[in-house]
């Protein structure tokens, strides 16, 4: 648990040091919602078609947000070039990528909550109407798509080097395409709507929104949610595992630091 | 008892989209390195010393070849081992906004340190290597000799039993040189730490290390005691001699491999200086010359990397 610590205290101070950090918690996320909540009033939509925007555009930003936190884990080694000190201590991936993930989800949280309020104060959409165990399961299963991404974003960073750092700024974009963000996955083509069903975000999102009035695209959303998250993240930690033991193998481990 | 075994270790490096660029940084080296001993790996750049010792340091897994550092397989126990070891390099490199305490703090955590233990551990290093006035200092503020004792102090955050340092006191200035090379002596000194160093500072292997092995191309060429190294290149000792009227047969006297005047001075290359002096002192002395000086001259260990190097 200490390891664990260690790199959450790390990326907590690095963000606090960071001038961006509130730029990057706050500005593209409330962009992102004032503009989409805008755009739900230009075409008059209605209540429920503007919470079913919203909820998808919250989701997005936590995601992305926490995502990115996750993939601290390895970049701010990689920019730093010293991966090979946090390799040469007796820790585990698990550590690091926990660690960081700590810190994502409590930039998630914050997030979470500030555009909630913006949404009810800007729009009338009450995004926490459908109560604390909605909520939690929403939130968790946000935290846990950005792990499963961040984590594979780390796994193709330790295999590749710095040539794939592009993933980490755009891994999210490929959710808010496939996972059912601004519309129902049922208007896209048949087998895209199939890779769709496969994200587990997409069952969030559709177990959060039938609060809103949604019929549920799946049955028991909530539970498939997570039982995709739990088989993404093990796959996820056992690829990072994989790479970075292919980067001792390769030297590319020492490529990337000092 | 040793702290490193290494037996017939090969490693290749390929890069390309296919692999094909293939070096060979090292070759089947076999190496062994008691417990409480100073082991220097010298060689010329791309000799393979900084891949051998990253090898030995578990980052670098080896192709063929087997690995035992304090009892356990470097690659099979890599975790239990990397508890007792750590390594500094002499381009150090940190995270750039985190402040000196935070950096040994953060790897402290890393080996398991926390609370108290954490606390005192940080405190004791940070003023061991004399950096008390830049705890609240950003890693990107600190000069190159400041970023290398942190890189030290983080080092030893979990009282290494093995520690390797590569090229440790590269690009320092020399008085910082001097009291990094004091630090590593005490190192061995009062805490019996093994330590393996790469450098490229003769005078630093000279000083520091009880065994210097020299790899070149990826092979170990020669291994021993400076001593061992200047007897195993056969560089011979040199005498040198200021004698009245000249002695010509000096050149051809047994023993001497080679010899060249100047300013005076005759310097005459010999297997065993030891052997040969009294032998030419006895034989001028009842020639009846005069013999104004002698000196007898090591070679320098700079000439066997030279020799070793070619």
């Amino acid at each position: 648990m200490v390891a664990v610590w260690a790199f959450a205290i790390r990326n907590l101070l690095m963000a606090t040091r960071n001038v961006f950090f509130f730029f990057e918690l706050l500005f593209w996320p409330i962009v992102g919602v004032v503009s989409i909540g805008l755009m739900t009033r230009f075409l008059e939509l209605r209540s429920e078609a503007t919470a079913f925007v919203l909820l998808g555009t919250i989701a997005l930003s936590v995601v992305q947000v926490c995502q990115l936190e996750v993939a601290y884990a390895v970049l701010f080694d990689v920019w730093s070039k010293s991966v090979k000190h946090q390799f040469l201590a007796p820790i585990g991936v698990r550590h690091l990528t926990l660690g960081s993930w700590i810190v994502g989800m409590a930039r998630g949280v914050v997030i979470f909550l500030i555009l909630a309020v913006l949404g009810w104060w800007a729009f009338g959409v009450n995004v926490l109407a459908p109560g604390v165990g909605a909520v939690l399961a929403f939130l968790a299963g946000c935290f846990l798509t950005a792990w499963i991404v961040g984590v594979g974003v780390c796994a193709l960073i330790t295999l590749f080097g710095n040539r794939a750092e592009a993933f980490a700024w755009a891994s999210a974009n490929l959710v808010l395409l496939l996972a059912g963000i601004y519309y129902p996955i049922s208007v896209l083509p048949a087998p895209v709507a199939a890779v769709a069903a496969c994200i587990p975000l997409t069952h969030f999102l559709d177990a959060y929104r039938a609060h809103y009035g949604f019929a549920s695209e799946f049955s028991h959303p909530v539970a498939i949610g997570f039982g995709l998250a739990a088989v993404y993240a093990l796959v996820a930690h056992l690829a990072l595992v994989a790479a970075v033991r292919h980067a001792r193998g390769s030297g590319l481990l020492l490529k990337m630091s000092e | 008892m040793l702290a490193i075994e290494a037996r017939d270790v090969t490693k290749t490096f390929r890069a390309g989209w296919i692999r094909r660029r293939q070096t060979e940084a090292l070759r089947g080296v076999s190496l062994a390195v008691p417990r409480g001993a100073i082991v220097g790996i010298l060689g010329p750049n791309g000799a393979g010393k900084t891949t051998l010792l990253s090898i030995f340091a578990s980052l670098l897994i080896p192709d063929r070849g087997t690995v035992t550092i304090l009892g356990h397989d470097v690659v099979r126990d890599a975790t239990a081992l990397r508890r007792r070891l750590n390594m500094a390099s002499g381009r150090p490199s940190f995270l750039w906004s985190l402040r000196v305490g935070e950096i040994v703090a953060f790897y402290g955590r890393l080996y398991g340190l926390h609370g108290a233990t954490l606390k005192r551990r940080v405190d004791e290093l940070i003023e061991t290597f004399e950096l008390t006035a830049y705890r609240r200092a950003q890693y990107n503020e600190l000069s190159t000799g400041l970023k290398q004792r942190l890189a030290l102090a983080k080092a030893l955050v979990n009282e290494p039993e093995l520690l390797f340092l590569d090229e440790p006191t590269l690009g320092l200035d020399p008085d910082v040189s001097v009291r990094v090379r004091a630090h590593v002596a005490s190192l061995r000194r009062e805490r019996g730490m093994t330590i393996v160093l790469t450098t490229h500072y003769m005078r630093e292997a000279e000083e520091l290390c009880d065994e210097i092995a020299f790899i070149k191309g990826g092979r170990i060429l020669a291994h021993g005691t400076a001593d061992d190294l200047k007897r195993q290149i056969g560089l011979g000792d040199v005498i040198a001699l200021r004698v009245e009227p000249r002695a010509a047969w000096l050149q051809t006297a047994p023993g001497v491999v080679r010899c060249a005047e100047s300013d005076g001075w005759i310097e005459c290359t010999v297997d065993d200086a030891e052997k040969r002096l009294p032998e030419m002192l006895r034989q001028l002395l009842a020639e009846g010359r005069t013999v104004k000086s002698v000196q007898v001259k090591e070679p320098e260990l700079e000439e066997v990397f030279v020799e070793l190097a070619r």
